[in-house]
């Protein structure tokens, strides 16, 4: 496959490729606008050249980020600890009304795809709403490491 | 490949003078079908070439107005194993709407693969993307096991340039349908008014944005009971983790997640935030690069790496981060004798230990070899200082880049028939706006977030894929962040020669593809 398109390595030649872009566009136009008259020659659109804008590449993080973490990583009872925030926090939120339960109607409304498939399962009482206790002994029962 | 059909395009809404003529523009070559190109032969049909006449925008402030959701569908066919698979490309875009809202987010660009004739309630699908973040997905999808690759010939820097495509006898498409996506502000994807592509250029927005998308394209393509995958690279790791509990929490369950090279914790990554932190995750790395270069004493054979890297790990693990601890600390001076074992080890003489004894990748691929820079991503990758391909700073990024620069627009033009009036954005400068703020870190951990997926859904597999070479992200120290999820039967983790793209090393490359094949087989299993 021949190469038809340059690479571009610095911001400067990025906007210079930029505007070529654009008249490339432009001259492609004109070759519809005579088509209309006659057939215009068999010939693939060409899009223009790729850009890259930075030579950063990952991972990366600007200078005035690169500070000693405050706390350890969590792990272990820790990291079951913050697993459980993350979805207690996520139950809170469609827990529009603070009753400490949430309907099958308001996980949906909150996006919790995943308590509306297993509404029913939550729910053994059958009450119309789970705590979020309910939830965790449905997740324990699954398989899942939480205290 | 031969050209079967050009799925229509919708009227884009206008956004300027350029965009609404150059609808007039699609509209027009497909009535005229004029095109060509492509490489069906004389007996092919001319192939109408699809234009989204749609101008997409890197720059921060970026939005488009709406979008449509056009394509261009070609189809090909590729020999594998002896085996004619037939699959048809899409190359478009998708509108990610709100979880809640439903207000039209961001347009993406994808390109995908899908095996012809293949029953999608059970055919796995995987969603491709690297990192950055700001990257779009064109390392992967041109180099990995899209059904073409580019040849690098790595770890050499002797291939003959612009990199052929070929045909990639180690593609996916065999195992899963593969969907290459472009993160917003990237190669074509943009955010959609009121939104800018800044308002997603952060670890939460970013994640909950490929959501919206993944939620899309399932919906789109009759894919929900399809097993799912994500396969992100880099920083693509960090977004999977996130990722990952945002579907499981949205109710889209996944069957796995290949972690290439990864990066799950910023907090504990010595080359990214400076040797602030214990850089002891790197030490077998260097291990293997020092062996790479015959600089270790003695040196293993390649044959002997897995067992010499086992002792690195146990060399990394109880002496070098215990004595990098007490360095850090209470500045306590490293024995002698761990000096020499480490230059020993590692190819870096004693003198260099002594500077830096929490030996950042920074230096360590600057210094190994005097006069020479070895490459961060592939560290078997080296150039003269001052030579062309060092100029960058890095020789193993640099060889590729004008390749999988020209490959994509010309492979979007000629083989998908896909044309537009914008620049496909290779790398953006998101990165240097990027919100890297994540559950109350400045910067993120990701691994409560794989926690808390695997919390959710307990059959979820996870795949992690290591290059030994690789001065980016250290497999060591993936290790150790994977280990925090304590012993748990479905996180595997694999280790291949090669820097932090594994997939361009030929041997690698096939080594790999056979273990992705066992994890989508032992990830679909029934239970």
């Amino acid at each position: 496959m021949a190469a038809d398109a340059v690479s571009i390595s610095d911001g400067a030649s990025a906007r210079r490729c930029s505007r070529r872009g654009l008249a490339l566009a432009g001259a492609v136009l004109a070759v519809v606008v005579l088509g209309a008259a006659a057939p215009a020659p068999a010939a693939t659109p060409r899009s223009p050249p790729a850009t890259i804008e930075t030579t950063i590449r990952d991972p990366w993080v600007p200078p005035e980020l690169r500070t000693p973490p405050r706390s350890p990583a969590p792990q272990g009872a820790d990291l079951r600890a913050q697993v459980e925030r993350k979805l207690k926090a996520g139950f809170d939120r469609a827990d529009v009304d603070r009753s400490g339960t949430v309907t099958r109607d308001q996980a949906r409304a909150a996006g919790l795809g995943y308590l509306v498939k297993h509404f029913d399962d939550i729910d053994r009482q059958r009450a119309g709403a789970v705590s979020f206790d309910d939830v965790k002994r449905f997740l324990r029962g699954r398989g899942a490491q939480l205290d | 490949m031969f050209w079967m059909g050009v799925a229509v395009p919708s009227i884009a809404p206008a956004r300027s003078l350029t965009t609404r003529l150059g609808s007039c523009l699609a509209v027009a070559l497909l009535l005229a079908g004029c095109g060509g190109g492509g490489s069906g032969g004389s007996a092919a049909p001319p192939a109408p070439t699809f234009t989204d006449a749609v101008l997409y925008s890197s720059a921060a402030t970026a939005s488009l107005p709406g979008a449509a959701e056009i394509s261009a569908v070609t189809h090909h066919q590729l020999t594998l194993n002896g085996a004619t698979l037939h699959y048809t490309a899409t190359a478009g875009h998708l509108t990610a709407r709100g979880l809640t809202s439903n207000a039209p987010e961001a347009t993406f660009f994808y390109v995908a693969y899908t095996l012809d004739g293949a029953n999608a309630a059970t055919r796995p699908v995987t969603f491709f993307y690297n990192g950055g973040p700001g990257s779009s997905s064109v390392w992967l999808h041109l180099g990995s096991y899209g059904p073409k690759r580019l040849v690098t010939g790595d770890p050499a820097t002797t291939a003959p340039t612009p990199f052929p495509l070929v045909d990639n006898a180690e593609s996916l498409i065999d195992v899963s349908d593969l969907v290459f996506v472009d993160a917003v502000g990237t190669g074509l994807s943009e955010a959609i008014a009121p939104n800018v592509n800044l308002n997603f250029w952060g670890v939460d927005a970013d994640a909950a944005v490929f959501r919206d998308f993944v939620i899309r394209y399932v919906a789109a393509n009759n894919r929900m009971t399809s097993p799912k995958f994500l396969f992100g690279e880099s920083y693509g790791t960090t977004r999977s983790a996130v990722l990952a509990d945002l579907l499981e929490s949205a109710g889209v369950e996944l069957a796995g997640v290949i972690l290439q090279s990864s990066v799950l914790d910023y907090n504990v990554a010595c080359g990214v935030i400076a040797p602030i932190v214990s850089c002891a995750g790197y030490l077998p790395s260097y291990g293997a690069v020092g062996a790479w270069y015959n600089l270790d004493n003695p040196n293993p054979a390649t044959a002997a790496l897995p067992v010499f890297i086992a002792q690195m790990r146990t060399l990394a693990g109880n002496q070098y981060d215990p004595a990098v601890t007490a360095f850090l600390t209470t500045g306590a001076a490293p024995a002698a004798g761990l000096l020499s074992q480490l230059a020993n080890t590692t190819g870096m003489p004693v003198a260099g230990w002594q500077t830096h004894f929490n030996l950042d990748p920074g230096f360590y691929h600057a210094n190994l070899i005097p006069g020479t820079l070895i490459g961060l991503y592939d560290a078997r990758v080296s150039a003269p200082i001052g030579s062309p391909l060092a100029i960058e700073g890095d020789p193993s990024s640099t060889f590729l880049n004008a390749s999988f620069a020209s490959a994509i627009t010309t492979y979007l033009n000629a083989d998908l028939q896909y044309t537009n009036p914008s620049s496909y954005v290779l790398v953006s400068n998101a990165i240097q706006a990027w919100t890297f703020t994540h559950d109350g870190r400045p910067l993120p951990d990701t691994i409560p977030d794989l926690a808390a997926a695997l919390a959710q859904n307990p059959q979820l597999k996870v795949l992690s894929v290591n290059g030994y070479h690789d001065l980016v992200t250290p497999f060591f120290q993936t290790e150790r962040d994977l280990a925090r999820l304590g012993p748990l039967a479905n996180v595997q983790l694999r280790f291949y020669l090669g820097g932090h793209m594994t997939y361009l090393d030929d041997g690698s490359r096939a080594l790999a593809k056979a273990d992705l094949a066992q994890f989508y087989h032992g990830a679909t299993a029934a239970p």
